[in-house]
């Protein structure tokens, strides 16, 4: 078929010259840093040198990776689900959306950390909290999203499909949903990031397992190399999660220009 | 072959409240239309006389303010579930999914309709094929220029084969001899299936092309002329334009039409 796609390799990580140039300076700067703190009267612990970075990377837990990654990813599913489902919900039913939308939008406005208290007050287990903040966080925007974009799906084909009259779900798996997916993608993105930030914090509190609660006891320790291991994890981390999305993307995507 | 339903228009009326002015627009005004299984017709009328509402009513996508579209003896529009497969439409401009193929595209409907997986595959592929597509199968709607995504659009109404087929100035955007021969394609496909074709047009040429019948819209839908076309000489045709377009023009049928009309009518009497 001379249409059958050429298929493009996908960089996933792509390191373009500049971005590595950038990098080696910023790595060579604090190595001369850490070497000149007693000198600039700055505490040695405050700034480790790379050596002392790299001996505590050595050092990291698998485990408490994993838990924090299964948090993330399973608190990540639940709200899309229920986001989607809402979404789907207030789409059909505009009552229903004129009743909804104020108190998401009221959801939305609350900072995160006092979304952590409240369910530190309210809620006895630890996942339980956890889960609870990643998706009274995360859910909302999938919600506003998804609803969104259903909305803009154009005029023209929803009437074509309706012109062919289809059951209320094959319209929406036949239509909606793959008229959504672009969306979705970008939401997943945003919401990605979010979760990897908000969870660190919501396991600060109380959590004796997770990437959170390394962080604390680092800070306890005063190991300012630890905090930098765990934090080179996470961001790492959130590249890893964006490039798989990425990857899925273009998968799925093809269709675009 | 079945014989598809005649379609029955009795005192149709369509109300549309604007939103923004709260005013009322009359689309639709009394329309009284009866149409024949098999027929071609065509329908002219100047911009925002109510040919496309008429379009949604019979697609069933909005119920009539008063009055009545009986096809068979069922409504489009309270037995919505009913014509699922029986009637399709040709849209102005492609209405093509961007992230289907163009066989994907074309099996829509029977994906609808619930055919099984491989039928439905066979069915688009002749279809396409038929409309000589059949090397661009995979290809997606981006992929292809606009007569060609027109072609997969045309497919994709026949392979139900429709007992009614729609088409909403289906070719008015492309150029005259893609139009054409589109036209051709469609009309030819339309007779072959027996299926009943109704075509809203701006071209007075396409419309006389079309065959059987032209009705001519007023403002509000008011059928100003109802002219069979059999009934005219071919040599007469450039008096049939200009009277077609003097009616279009002042909103009242011009005279010319009538006498015709009547002549062939005392013709047969004899
Ligand atoms: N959903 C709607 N809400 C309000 N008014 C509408 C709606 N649909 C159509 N109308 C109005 O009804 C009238 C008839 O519109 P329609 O689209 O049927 O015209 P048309 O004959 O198809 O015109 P054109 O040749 O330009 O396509 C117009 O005045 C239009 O503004
Ligand atoms: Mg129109």
């Amino acid at each position: 078929m001379p249409h059958d796609e050429i298929r493009e390799p996908v960089r996933v990580l792509t390191f373009p010259r500049q971005t590595f140039v950038s990098l080696l300076v910023f790595c060579v700067f604090w190595e001369v840093l850490s070497h000149l703190a007693p000198v600039l009267g700055i505490p040695p612990f405050a700034i480790p040198s790379l050596v002392r970075i790299a001996k505590s990377i050595a050092t990291i837990t698998p485990i408490d990776i994993v838990v924090t990654l299964a948090r993330v990813i399973g608190a990540l599913i639940a709200s899309f689900v229920l986001g989607l489902a809402m979404a789907m919900a207030m789409y059909r039913s505009d009552r229903l959306e004129k009743y909804l939308h104020p108190i998401v939008r009221l959801f939305m406005a609350v900072p995160v950390v006092s979304w952590i208290l409240f369910a530190v007050l309210w809620f006895p287990g630890v996942e339980f909290r956890i889960g609870f903040v990643l998706v009274v966080v995360c859910g909302p925007v999938f919600m506003v999203d998804t609803l969104d974009a259903m909305r803009s799906v154009p005029r023209e084909l929803r009437h074509m499909m309706q012109s062919f009259r289809p059951t209320g779900l094959q319209f929406f798996i036949k239509l909606m949903l793959p008229a959504i997916v672009p969306t979705i993608f970008t939401s997943w993105k945003v919401n990605i990031s979010l979760a990897i930030r908000v969870v660190t914090i919501a396991e600060l509190v109380g959590a004796v397992t997770g990437i959170g609660h390394q962080l604390s006891v680092a800070q306890e320790l005063f190991s300012v190399a630890d905090v930098f291991a765990w934090t080179i994890v996470l961001v790492a981390l959130l590249f890893m999660l964006e490039a798989i999305v990425a990857r899925v993307e273009h998968r799925l995507l093809r269709w675009r220009a | 072959m079945s014989v598809p339903p005649p379609i029955d228009v009795r005192g149709l009326r369509k109300v549309f409240w604007q939103t923004t002015t709260g005013q009322a627009v009359i689309a639709i005004d009394q329309l009284d239309l009866t149409i024949a299984p098999r027929e071609v017709l065509a329908i002219v009328g100047q911009t925002g006389c109510g040919k496309s509402t008429f379009f949604d009513l019979m697609i069933g996508l909005e119920a009539p303010t008063e009055g009545s579209i009986r096809i068979g003896d069922k409504y489009p529009h309270a037995d919505f579930d009913h014509f699922r497969g029986k009637i399709a439409t040709v849209f102005q401009q492609d209405r093509l999914l961007p992230w289907r193929s163009a066989l994907d595209n074309a099996k829509l409907p029977l994906e609808l309709i619930g055919m099984d997986e491989d039928e439905q595959r066979k069915r688009a592929l002749t279809w396409l094929k038929r409309l000589g597509l059949g090397q661009f199968t995979n290809a997606y709607p981006h992929e292809l220029s606009g007569g060609m995504r027109q072609r997969v659009a045309i497919a994709r109404a026949f392979v139900v084969q429709p007992d009614i087929l729609l088409a909403d100035e289906a070719f008015g955007h492309l150029d005259e001899v893609t139009a054409a021969e589109l036209r051709e394609t469609f009309l030819a496909l339309a007779r072959e299936c027996g299926s009943t074709a109704i075509l809203i047009t701006h071209q007075l040429e396409e419309a006389i092309s079309v065959g059987d019948r032209i009705v001519v819209f007023g403002k509000s839908a008011k059928l100003l002329a109802d002219i069979h076309v059999a009934q005219w000489p071919k040599s007469k045709y450039a008096l049939l334009r200009e009277a077609i377009q003097f009616t279009l023009q002042n909103n009242r049928l011009d005279p010319r039409l009538k006498r015709i009309g009547a002549k062939a009518k005392r013709k047969k009497k004899r």
